[in-house]
């Protein structure tokens, strides 16, 4: 268990470090595809099936995908920039950020005692659990969330359609 | 634990080196010329030909390509078409893995499988494997959503994602055949666009134009020989075998059939049912190889939004309906005429639309 978190977090670490700092653009895509399979791989470790594969399913099979797509649609296919600076002259901007996310994170740590809440051998969710807290104390939250996808869809629409219309 | 998994490696490699013998033999009947019947009587020994073959080819990678995704790309393609089987129930007493998560682990999985095609096309540095990987990618992408919702009305039928609860649920009723979800309207519509959507995202031929040889060469392999070559299309028959494993155990019934139970005896007939009901499948593959013209760019991507995806939206609430109507012969006749009304509808809608003709730019 102990070692395959240690494996799991140096891939995710790694994935996520090659993905800012690699050359390529479509390298950096697939890094970020190996660090969301890392994380995929934490939420198996912590025994959140459900989870685990929605994450492989939306940010492997379909956002990372998407980037791919929309690199192989411009003109720079074979991804390559040159040389590119990772943080160039910002770095304070860097720092600002983490400092932030990590007071954040531990502030989140410290009052819900997350650590705690999960028994010892990881979460037990299950879908049936996860779908009737969905359609019942989050149904609001779910239905904004799946009006502001509608409407995201439809100006998409909307502004493809605009630009068939001027081409004719 | 071990011996399921040596078992799904063992038969299931097996099974894919003996598809493309019969695919080959039946692609050949259906052409009206021999096949493979040099190795061995009926071209018996032509599989292991092939993979000596391909060993000791050479390997050759182009100069200008990206080494590691090149590389790494053929890999990639077999992964995620092994790891499906491990959700396949074999036999009564043949599970190799029963996630509570099954189906969607099946989902998740397979999509990967799009990047091993991308990463082929691209890292190749050539025009023609860089359109195939680009059709890939659409074409993986939009025919997910229409299997995807096939599959959700299986699932909201037995109310489980396993696909051994899914197999269990199909089990009873006259000889073990008639509880097969295929028998049932909804069923059967979610059958048929499950197995149009597993065909399109294995890129089989009715469906193959990321590597459409009479446009684009070889599409995405183009650039590959020898041993990463097999590779990609190890892949592509394994990911095609197993969806045809899938098909069989959401839709037609999966291990059941008459006389198979939990005991020892029960469980081989079960395995014979399964592997009757995946050669069905796969002879169905490759009859509909041999049959069917390639398709074109739009109509597929227009077949995938326009007709599967309503389809499979009004089957699943034709399931819901199957699920309140407790009277059955009126459940029968709703759900039936509900599905036959969406059918012609939706064929009289795509029928209509008219292509224009196309101006060509350099070629009139």
């Amino acid at each position: 268990m102990e070692t395959i978190f240690w494996i799991l977090s140096a891939i995710t670490v790694l994935g996520a470090l090659f993905a800012i700092m690699l050359r390529n653009l479509v390298h950096c895509v697939l890094s970020l595809i190996l660090f969301f399979l890392g994380i995929a791989g934490h939420y198996f470790l912590l025994r959140a099936d459900f989870l685990g594969a929605v994450q492989i399913l939306i940010y492997v099979g379909a956002v990372a995908v998407l980037m791919l797509f929309a690199i192989m649609l411009t003109r720079h296919v074979t991804g390559d920039e040159g040389p590119r600076e990772v943080l160039g002259g910002k770095w304070w901007a860097g720092m600002g950020t983490a400092i932030i996310i990590a007071g954040l994170l531990w502030a989140i740590i410290r009052k819900d005692q997350l650590a705690q809440i999960l028994p010892a051998g990881g979460a037990q969710t299950s879908m049936v659990e996860i779908g009737k807290a969905m359609v019942t104390d989050w149904v609001v939250p779910f239905e904004a969330m799946a009006v502001l996808l509608t409407a995201a869809l439809i100006g998409a629409v909307v502004i493809a359609l605009e630009e068939v219309i001027r081409r004719r | 634990m071990a011996i399921p998994i040596l078992f799904v490696l063992s038969v299931f490699l097996g099974i894919f080196a003996y598809t493309t013998l019969v695919e080959r033999k039946a692609l050949g009947r259906i052409q009206n010329r021999f096949g493979p019947n040099r190795v061995g009587r009926w071209g018996i020994l032509q599989p292991i030909a092939d993979g000596l073959k391909l060993l000791i080819k050479e390997d050759i990678v182009p100069r200008r390509a990206d080494q590691f995704v090149h590389f790494l790309a053929p890999v990639i393609a077999v992964i995620p078409s092994i790891l499906l089987f491990s959700v396949v129930p074999v036999g009564t007493r043949l599970v190799p893995v029963d996630l509570n998560i099954g189906i969607l682990f099946a989902f998740a999985v397979s999509t990967v499988s799009v990047l091993a095609l991308f990463m082929g096309g691209w890292a190749s540095r050539n025009k023609f494997s860089l359109l195939g990987a680009m059709r890939a990618v659409a074409q993986v992408v939009s025919y997910e959503v229409p299997m995807v919702l096939a599959a959700v009305a299986v699932v909201m039928a037995v109310g489980s994602l396993s696909t051994l609860r899914i197999a269990r649920a199909q089990s009873g009723g006259i000889l073990n055949v008639t509880n097969w979800f295929v028998f049932r309207p909804w069923g059967f519509v979610g059958f048929v666009l499950f197995t149009i959507g597993a065909m399109a995202e294995s890129a089989r031929t009715p469906f193959d134009i990321p590597e459409a040889e009479s446009e684009i060469i070889a599409g995405y392999h183009t650039e590959y020989s020898g041993f990463k070559f097999a590779l990609f299309q190890m892949g592509e028959y394994l990911a095609s075998i197993a969806m045809a494993g899938i098909t069989v155990t959401m839709f037609l019934g999966g291990y059941n059939g008459p006389g198979s139970g939990p005991g020892w005896v029960g469980g081989l007939i079960s395995m014979f049912w399964f592997f009757i009901k995946l050669a069905f499948m796969i002879v169905l593959n490759i009859w509909i190889r041999g049959t069917w013209p390639r398709v074109r760019v739009d109509q597929l991507l227009g077949f995938a939004w326009k007709v599967l995806l309503p389809m499979s939206i009004a089957n699943i609430v034709a399931v819901g309906m199957w699920h309140y109507l407790t009277f059955r012969p009126l459940a029968w006749v709703a759900t039936t005429l509900w599905l036959v009304l969406w059918f012609v509808t939706l064929s009289k809608l795509a029928a209509t639309e008219n292509v224009a003709p196309r101006t060509y730019r350099y070629a009139s």
